[in-house]
């Protein structure tokens, strides 16, 4: 449709109330098209052939057994004539009239079947009749017309016409007023939507599309554009949260260089209490990038910019490369770290990703065991899926916890702080959602977490 | 060293252009990328610093051009993108190293300093001697004073390393690229654990200690003290 046409022709409520009476339309006339065909134009038909086979039997008559006996059978025929009437007319080659119960034809011969009028007069009173006829040339020139009375059928295609107008023009009013009417109520619904779309728009996100209860189509419709507009909401609120808790994470290192930097310069430090807040400004400048950088490459994972390294690859290198890497810290904690990976293990991923985030979860375990505990790196494949499990003997993640340790910057609270951002398991959760992975946090009163990761194709 | 900074922010070459005249080069800034191009192309360098986002000719395109005409001069990109992928592209485009901002100097200084030795050193050795350290690096042997030394795989990586860069700072988190496989930060300094498990295994049993920490910056190993 052109941008320019105009608005009630583009609206799709107009157009499928225009496609509603035309099909309408159509369904009316096969309808009388088939009632007429049944009990007019099929009776006529037989009428047409019986009398053809009528006037074919009396020429014959005539030319085998002479004049007479045709005018014989013509009177036998208008004795017991049965269910209908029947008509003839008899012109010898002069032009006199031999025999005729029809009451007038035309002058000219004609060929194939004619209706003809044939009201007869009884005791002045008109009896309306209307005859179809044949028209058959005998031996001596002589012209048979022969027929028969189709007044019943004429008088039916009369009431059919009448009827069949009535019947028309009230379908054509139902039609056109239903279609309205059903379009009506169709764009009232559509603009209910709309409108609230309008207002949602415009900021308010609290507004919801109006439920009749009725459980139909549009209820449906209603019902999920509101749970959709639940989560946006959810969505909003936890980006609100989130920003919120950035600014804090990042206005509290800015705040303590700000405060190292005012001291170096209000006071004048020796040399001792100079390279001490020196020292300090570095790192918080440091932490401020690490939290910068961590919270970019967790959006970036998150909007999916980052799928440019996925490719096939080996599972369990990487695994026993990450409890390699993490060995000599375990050890410097007196803590026993196994790893017992199986060869072969193929997955499709990100490797750099994958390594930050078993980093992550191994440096959670190893942080948080015990000096002189446990921490084990397993893997168990089960189906299509290898579930790649880190557990610690420290006290692990309380139930009451679970959902929000992976929202960027949430700590337990009560927990002793760990050194670190708050964004480790952020970006694990980041990386299992791009890899299409479960992140699992297990009961049982010890740490116990697992990335359970598709396994690659035809692996 | 003779070294061409291309870095159109005035703070940041003014600071790169004094740490590596300090540290003994010549340095040329360019602010403009066209500008820089002309320079490359006009003069022989032993090491390009050139910043990704500039003025006129894009950094990517300047290595490009460098590069297309033949040109196999070392070069080091700054970039405030930090994540992998723009790290790959940057060395796709024939950087030879990548250095993300905020950096601190001593960690672009030791990285010069290390292109521009490869830009003259020849053909690949097959061992290397430091001091009475010998290191084989094909068949993966290391002695102390004929005293045969067992280093885990990672381990004799991470001695390799720093053995090919004889003298020299090598930053941890040059370490991290050049001895690791995967581009991830570990938040955490396992990478000095790693270093000072190797340096227990190489200089616990000796008198002279060969491989040095250099404060707040990394390693280097050094026969000489």
């Amino acid at each position: 449709m052109p941008a320019g046409a105009p608005r009630l022709w583009r609206s799709l409520t107009f157009r499928l109330a225009l496609l509603y009476i035309g099909l309408f339309a159509v369904s009316v006339g096969l309808l009388f098209g088939v009632l007429y065909w049944l009990i007019i134009a099929r009776p006529m038909q037989d009428m047409a052939g019986r009398v053809s086979a009528e006037a074919a039997a009396l020429v014959a008559t005539d030319a085998r057994d002479g004049r007479p006996a045709l005018l014989a059978a013509l009177d036998r025929r208008l004795r017991d004539h049965g269910d209908v009437k029947p008509f003839h007319a008899l012109v010898a080659a002069d032009g006199r009239v031999v025999s005729a119960n029809l009451p007038s034809w035309p002058a000219v011969p004609f060929a194939g079947s004619r209706r003809l009028e044939a009201d007869l007069y009884s005791d002045g009173d008109e009896d309306d009749h209307e005859a179809l006829m044949v028209d058959r040339r005998l031996g001596d020139g002589a012209r048979l017309l022969v027929g028969r009375d189709i007044e019943m059928l004429d008088d039916r295609e009369e009431l059919f016409a009448g009827g069949a107008a009535w019947v028309v023009a009230i379908a054509a009013l139902l039609a056109v007023f239903g279609s309205i009417a059903m379009s009506a109520v169709v764009a009232r619904r559509i603009d209910a939507v709309g409108r609230t779309a309008r207002r949602v728009m415009a900021g308010n996100l609290g507004e919801r599309i109006p439920v009749r209860g009725t459980g139909d189509d549009f209820d449906d419709l209603a019902e999920t554009l509101n749970r959709m507009l639940d989560r946006i909401e959810d969505s909003m609120e936890s980006n609100r949260r989130i920003s919120d808790s950035i600014a804090h994470e990042l206005r509290t290192p800015l705040a303590r260089l700000h405060a190292d930097l005012d001291d170096l310069a209000a006071s004048e430090p020796g040399p001792a209490e100079r390279s001490r807040l020196i020292g300090q400004a570095v790192e918080e400048a440091r932490r401020l990038q690490a939290v910068f950088d961590a919270l970019l490459r967790i959006a970036r994972i998150e909007t999916g910019l980052h799928d440019t390294g996925v490719r096939r690859i080996d599972l369990s290198t990487l695994l026993r490369d990450a409890a390699e890497f993490y060995g000599p810290e375990a050890e410097a904690r007196d803590q026993r770290l196994t790893a017992a990976i199986p060869d072969g293990l193929a997955i499709e991923g990100d490797p750099d990703l994958l390594f930050q985030a078993v980093s992550n979860l191994l440096d959670n375990a190893i942080k948080y065991a015990p000096v002189g505990g446990q921490v084990t790196l397993e893997t168990r494949r089960d189906g299509a899926r290898i579930a790649v499990t880190i557990t610690d003997d420290g006290p692990g993640i309380a139930p009451e916890h679970r959902a929000r340790v992976t929202e960027r910057f949430y700590r337990a609270p009560g927990t002793v702080p760990a050194p670190g951002i708050g964004l480790g398991l952020s970006l694990v959760a980041a990386v299992a959602r791009l890899h299409r992975a479960e992140l699992v946090i297990h009961d049982g009163g010890r740490g116990r977490i697992s990335l359970i990761l598709p396994v690659a194709r035809g692996a | 060293m003779h070294i061409l900074l291309i870095e159109d922010d005035a703070r940041v070459a003014e600071h790169v252009r004094k740490g590596l005249s300090e540290a003994g080069h010549i340095v040329d800034h360019r602010a403009d990328g066209r500008e820089g191009l002309l320079s490359a192309a006009a003069e022989r360098y032993d090491v390009l610093v050139v910043d990704r986002m500039l003025p006129n000719v894009d950094g990517l395109a300047i290595i490009r051009t460098i590069r297309a005409s033949g040109d196999h001069v070392p070069v080091l990109i700054l970039s405030a993108l930090a994540d992998v992928d723009e790290r790959v592209k940057g060395l796709r485009a024939g950087g030879d190293d990548y250095l993300t901002k905020p950096f601190a100097l001593a960690e672009l200084l030791a990285r010069v300093e290390i292109l521009g030795r490869r830009g003259r050193t020849a053909a690949e050795p097959s061992r290397i001697a430091v001091a009475d350290l010998e290191i084989d690096l094909l068949g993966h042997h290391v002695r102390r004073g004929g005293q045969r030394i067992d280093l885990t795989n990672r381990e004799f990586r991470i001695l390799e390393y720093l053995a090919r860069n004889t003298g020299r700072v090598v930053t941890r988190s040059m370490l991290l690229e050049n001895v690791w496989d995967y581009h991830f930060d570990p938040q955490t300094n396992i990478i000095d654990q790693h270093v000072s498990k190797l340096r227990q295994k190489i200089d616990r049993d000796f008198a002279a200690p060969l491989l040095h920490t250099v404060r707040g910056t990394g390693y280097v190993l050094r026969g000489e003290p």
